[in-house]
């Protein structure tokens, strides 16, 4: 057990540590108290899922005045994304945009992405490639209970083909 | 994968790359896992996918995973028929998660030979790709990781966007969808109360430590893991960069708090709880999970340090497997009940480290 060695008082808790391209090359044994004085106070972790959610949403930053509609895609309702934390689908992130943004703040201390993506970042992004994967997959659906077979079979093959296709 | 033979040793005797002892800083990092977390176009996530599409999906995966050409040779297990103690197997041997276990859709595992890649079908996300090297290795784990990911996008048409990267289910994967993580034995900082400060220098930049065995916070046998929370906004190089660099202190501060456990009056202590575990091992004829692990991690530093003599470091990697409730029924070939699994257990381990009686 070390005490502080800026207040000298109380229990160390945190070590800092100095580093040299990598190596340790010294370190310091403060208290919480005295890492919170310079900031340096480890964060609390972020809590996650649901209650992230809640706090992101059931706040007063929550636009009652315009509820949210579910989601185009797949039909998850704001309740249910404050509920379980989790998205539906791919047309969720636009669904939920302006919940999720803070949210992914909160979470990540970001709200857009930087690394490796499936293609090369000059291509377009086939932002209606998936709504119409889905559109067809519903259409296909219907098509199927109303019996309507030669369209089913037509949308199987647009289906197929989108799907081949991939994401570019 | 096959179910053990009568008269042979048996899979579970295979450690698995995870477990191999092998790789830089074998003494301390056990493994580097990288997972990635991916999603297919025109499917609902996990949340909302209905039974009837989860099969669909399973099989499209499936399928192209089976097309020639995939950098890794893999083997597709359909979990389908795999019993519960099977699973449980798999947990354990970190191939499938807890909860694809519990899952009841049709979900499934593609897995190499050496168990050093397994893509989870349907879990959380659609697909969770995890690639395992022995000892601390975030960068070549990472690059045969990528180069799997590579070829799984040129086949599945996978979810994503120039702004929030690849989408997933949850929103703390976003983005990157990287769990980077390192499996460390860390009984110096434990025995000298460290650990508490190791764990705040790693959350101070974000990072998660958790026990590797057990339920909760508690680590079980010294043994926990490091891992990124943050995978949006800063890309894998950056990511592989600050676990590395974590890591890599926390490595050298078990290091340091070994020597100084080994040095001086503390000494004799430090060969006292070595020796009080091994006798155990040697003499216990009951022995909870909790409690083996307890001792293989003292006797795994014993070894490591020189405090012990006639043991080696794969034998007590396959005790450690072995101690598994998943792993111990199925090598005695019968569910046991708690109680009977501590006596079986207790006998197993003296078996497996050719000790006591």
């Amino acid at each position: 057990m070390q005490y502080c060695t800026a207040c000298q008082k109380a229990i160390a808790t945190i070590v800092i540590m100095d580093l040299t391209e990598g190596a340790v090359t010294g370190s310091q044994h403060v208290c919480q108290a005295c890492a919170e004085k310079i900031g340096i106070a480890p964060p609390k972790p972020p809590k996650f899922s649901a209650e992230l959610v809640e706090d992101a949403l059931g706040g007063k930053t929550w636009p009652r005045s315009k509820p949210l509609e579910a989601c185009a895609g797949c039909g998850m309702t704001p309740a249910d994304f404050r509920s379980k934390g989790r998205l539906g689908c791919p047309r969720c992130y636009d669904t939920f945009r302006g919940e999720l943004l803070p949210l992914l703040q909160r979470i990540h201390e970001a709200q857009a992405h930087r690394g490796r993506l499936p293609v090369p970042a000059t291509t377009p992004v086939p932002a209606t490639e998936d709504q119409s994967l889905c559109d067809v997959r519903r259409r296909l659906e219907d098509a199927v209970r109303g019996e309507r077979y030669e369209e089913a079979a037509s949308l199987r093959d647009a289906l197929r083909k989108l799907e081949r296709g991939g994401p570019a | 994968m096959s179910r053990p033979r009568r008269g042979d040793k048996g899979p579970e005797f295979r450690p698995g790359t995870w477990l191999l002892g092998t790789g830089p800083e074998s003494d301390i990092a056990i493994c580097t896992r990288v997972r990635l977390a991916r999603n297919l176009q025109g499917y609902p996530f996990a949340p909302r996918l209905d039974d009837a599409d989860a099969s669909e999906l399973y099989t499209f995966v499936v399928g192209r995973l089976q097309k020639p050409g995939l950098p890794e040779a893999l083997q597709v297990l359909d979990l389908a028929p795999v019993d519960e103690l099977e699973r449980t197997v798999l947990v354990e041997r970190h191939l499938i998660s807890r909860e694809l276990a519990g899952s009841k859709r049709t979900s499934g595992v593609a897995v190499d030979a050496e168990e050093s890649v397994a893509v989870m079908v349907n879990e959380e996300d659609h697909l969770r790709v995890q690639v395992f090297a022995p000892g601390l290795q975030p960068e070549a784990t990472w690059r045969r990781a990528e180069r799997l990911d590579d070829a799984l996008i040129e086949r599945l048409p996978m979810a994503w966007s120039e702004e929030f990267g690849f989408l997933t289910a949850c929103p703390t994967n976003t983005g990157t969808g990287l769990r980077l993580s390192v499996m460390l034995h860390l009984p110096g900082l434990v025995w000298s109360e460290e650990i508490d400060k190791a764990t705040n220098v790693a959350q101070k930049i974000h990072l998660a430590v958790r026990g590797l065995y057990g339920e909760g916070s508690r680590a079980l046998g010294d043994f926990y893991q490091v891992s990124n929370q943050i995978t949006l906004g800063r890309d894998e190089q950056t990511i592989l960069g600050e676990v590395q660099l974590a890591v890599g202190r926390i490595v050298q501060w078990e290091r340091e708090v070994r020597a100084a456990l080994l040095r001086g009056s503390a000494r004799v202590k430090t060969l006292d709880r070595v020796n009080r575990a091994l006798g155990t091992l040697e003499r216990a004829q009951i022995l909870s999970s909790e409690e083996a692990l307890g001792c293989l991690s003292a006797m795994r530093f014993g070894i490591r340090e020189k405090l012990l003599d006639g043991f080696e470091i794969p034998a007590v990697n396959r005790a450690l497997l072995l101690s598994q409730p998943g792993h111990l029924q199925r090598h005695t070939r019968e569910q046991l009940k708690p109680e009977e699994r501590d006596q079986r257990r207790a006998q197993l381990l003296r078996e497996v480290l050719g000790c006591g009686r």
